[in-house]
């Protein structure tokens, strides 16, 4: 047995992206046509839900409403090296999520992102801007809570700096 | 309750307790101290981003520290991935040089697996294929790392997260061979048989009657969930009566060297179980193996 042809065949099988072919041993394609991968795979997606519902509440809670939570994490699990430390998902999550087409996802991760920076001692000022008002939206995934009345739309930004109290501040965005 | 009330019978022998800590909880391990003799740290959550370079946690370091006489400290990875094709993981060695030259342990450990293809995180570990190949492999690593750090070394038995590959080896006949050969010690991870025998008809019986116990030094305890009707290893729940009362008869009827029982749990999990549950839960494993 080839160890390593085995192992990129595996690391293949979890990510999605290795068809088995017929020349390939019994073994490969008992797992690829196992209920275990998939419980597997499954495995990988809670132990992320769980780091990632302690450590981007907001973002989490979101795509969770949206019931988006389980098919975005699943893609960003096979199209990412997710690193073991822990303390990278979040940041890696959240970065992957800026330029979501669902503007708000990409509003709310662009905050949670720009937040837990400055919270780390970035010293960077960052400015995320909203098309609804931001803190009945920010309250509502903050507390868990449904919002209860239509959110007003609208140009807002929030500028995020270590230098504000309370590290962010909203601003009604102001033409010309 | 009754169930969980009924494993209470003490095993004949005394084993220490031991905990997970992850550190940024300074109530939590108030509460554990006085309940358990170690500590299990892993380096992999107690890390951060510096400089665009993982390194310990000052903050937690400072916590480990302060620990002094309450607890020993014991280290356990899992992301040095040691049945990697490639080689094992560099930072994670580079965190244990860094761990080891400030705090005292007792030991340190990994998982018999790998975790990493090409440099590629896999998200879960993958037991290796029991292969005298592998084998040969996993023993020049263990014996380099024995070499390196001039401590104890063990290493866990994982869960089988999918078929296992023809080998030349049973699981336990894998493991006899690598502790004959290399002397590491083990730990046995109660739980893991647990969910192997659930989601494989894994044979305990026969497996613990095939493994050579000399050599497990500790033994792992936790609870995850069942999903599909497979159990999950995740370590987000109190442990189940049967997971204690396992340990506790491989504690009684094999496994005499062992020095130590851990309850793992994850600290994403700390919120939902709360620390007095947590500290109830130790406390009961106390009055189950502690004489």
């Amino acid at each position: 047995m080839d160890l390593a042809a085995h192992q990129r065949k595996l690391l293949g099988l979890f990510r999605t992206s290795y068809q088995v072919c017929a020349d390939d041993d019994p073994y490969i394609h008992r797992v690829a046509h196992s209920k275990d991968l998939e419980e597997g795979r499954r495995n990988i997606l809670l132990w992320r839900i769980y780091v990632l519902e302690r450590t981007c509440v907001l973002t989490v809670t979101l795509l969770r409403r949206r019931n988006l939570l389980e098919e975005t994490l699943s893609s960003f699990i096979t199209q990412n090296n997710i690193s073991p430390f822990r303390e990278t998902q979040a940041p890696a999550f959240l970065e992957a999520l800026t330029g979501h087409r669902d503007r708000l996802i990409a509003s709310v991760a662009q905050f949670e992102l720009a937040l837990m920076k400055v919270r780390q001692g970035d010293p960077c000022s960052y400015v995320v801007l909203w098309n609804v008002e931001p803190s009945t939206i920010l309250n509502s995934l903050a507390r868990n809570i449904p919002l209860e009345d239509e959110v007003p739309e609208g140009a807002y930004q929030i500028l995020i700096s270590r230098d504000i109290p309370g590290q962010f501040q909203i601003f009604a965005a102001t033409c010309g | 309750m009754a169930a969980r009330i009924n494993y209470l019978t003490q095993a004949n022998a005394s084993v220490a307790i031991g905990a997970t800590y992850e550190g940024r909880d300074p109530a939590l391990l108030e509460r554990m101290l006085p309940l358990v003799d170690y500590i299990e740290v892993t380096l992999e959550t107690i890390s951060e981003v510096n400089d665009h370079e993982i390194s310990l946690s000052n903050e937690i370091m400072s916590e480990l520290k302060n620990i002094g006489k309450a607890a020993q400290i014991i280290v356990h990875g899992v992301s040095l991935s040691i049945g990697s094709h490639e080689g094992w993981s560099p930072t994670y060695l580079r965190l244990l040089d860094d761990f080891l030259e400030q705090v005292d342990v007792a030991w340190h450990s990994e998982h018999l697996a790998y975790t990493k293809v090409d440099g590629e995180h896999l998200g879960i570990m993958l037991a290796m294929p029991k292969t005298n190949e592998a084998l040969d492999m996993v023993c020049e690593r263990v014996s380099a790392i024995q070499e390196r750090y001039k401590l104890p070394f063990l290493l866990e038995n994982i869960v089988h997260v999918i078929p296992d590959f023809p080998s030349d080896y049973s699981d336990a006949g894998f493991l006899n061979a690598l502790t004959n050969r290399t002397g590491c010690g083990l730990i046995l991870d109660v739980y893991n048989l647990e969910c192997d025998a659930h989601n494989h008809r894994f044979d305990i019986p026969a497996f613990l009657s095939e493994l050579q116990p000399a050599n497990v030094r500790e033994l792992h305890v936790a609870c995850g969930i069942e999903h599909n009707g497979f159990l999950l290893d995740v370590h987000s729940q109190l442990t189940r009566s049967s997971t204690v009362e396992l340990a506790q008869q491989v504690v009684q009827q094999s496994a005499r060297n062992a020095q130590v029982v851990v309850y793992e749990f994850m600290p994403e999990a700390v919120p939902g179980l709360g620390h007095n549950a947590i500290a109830e839960e130790l406390g009961r494993l106390r009055a189950a193996f502690r004489n």
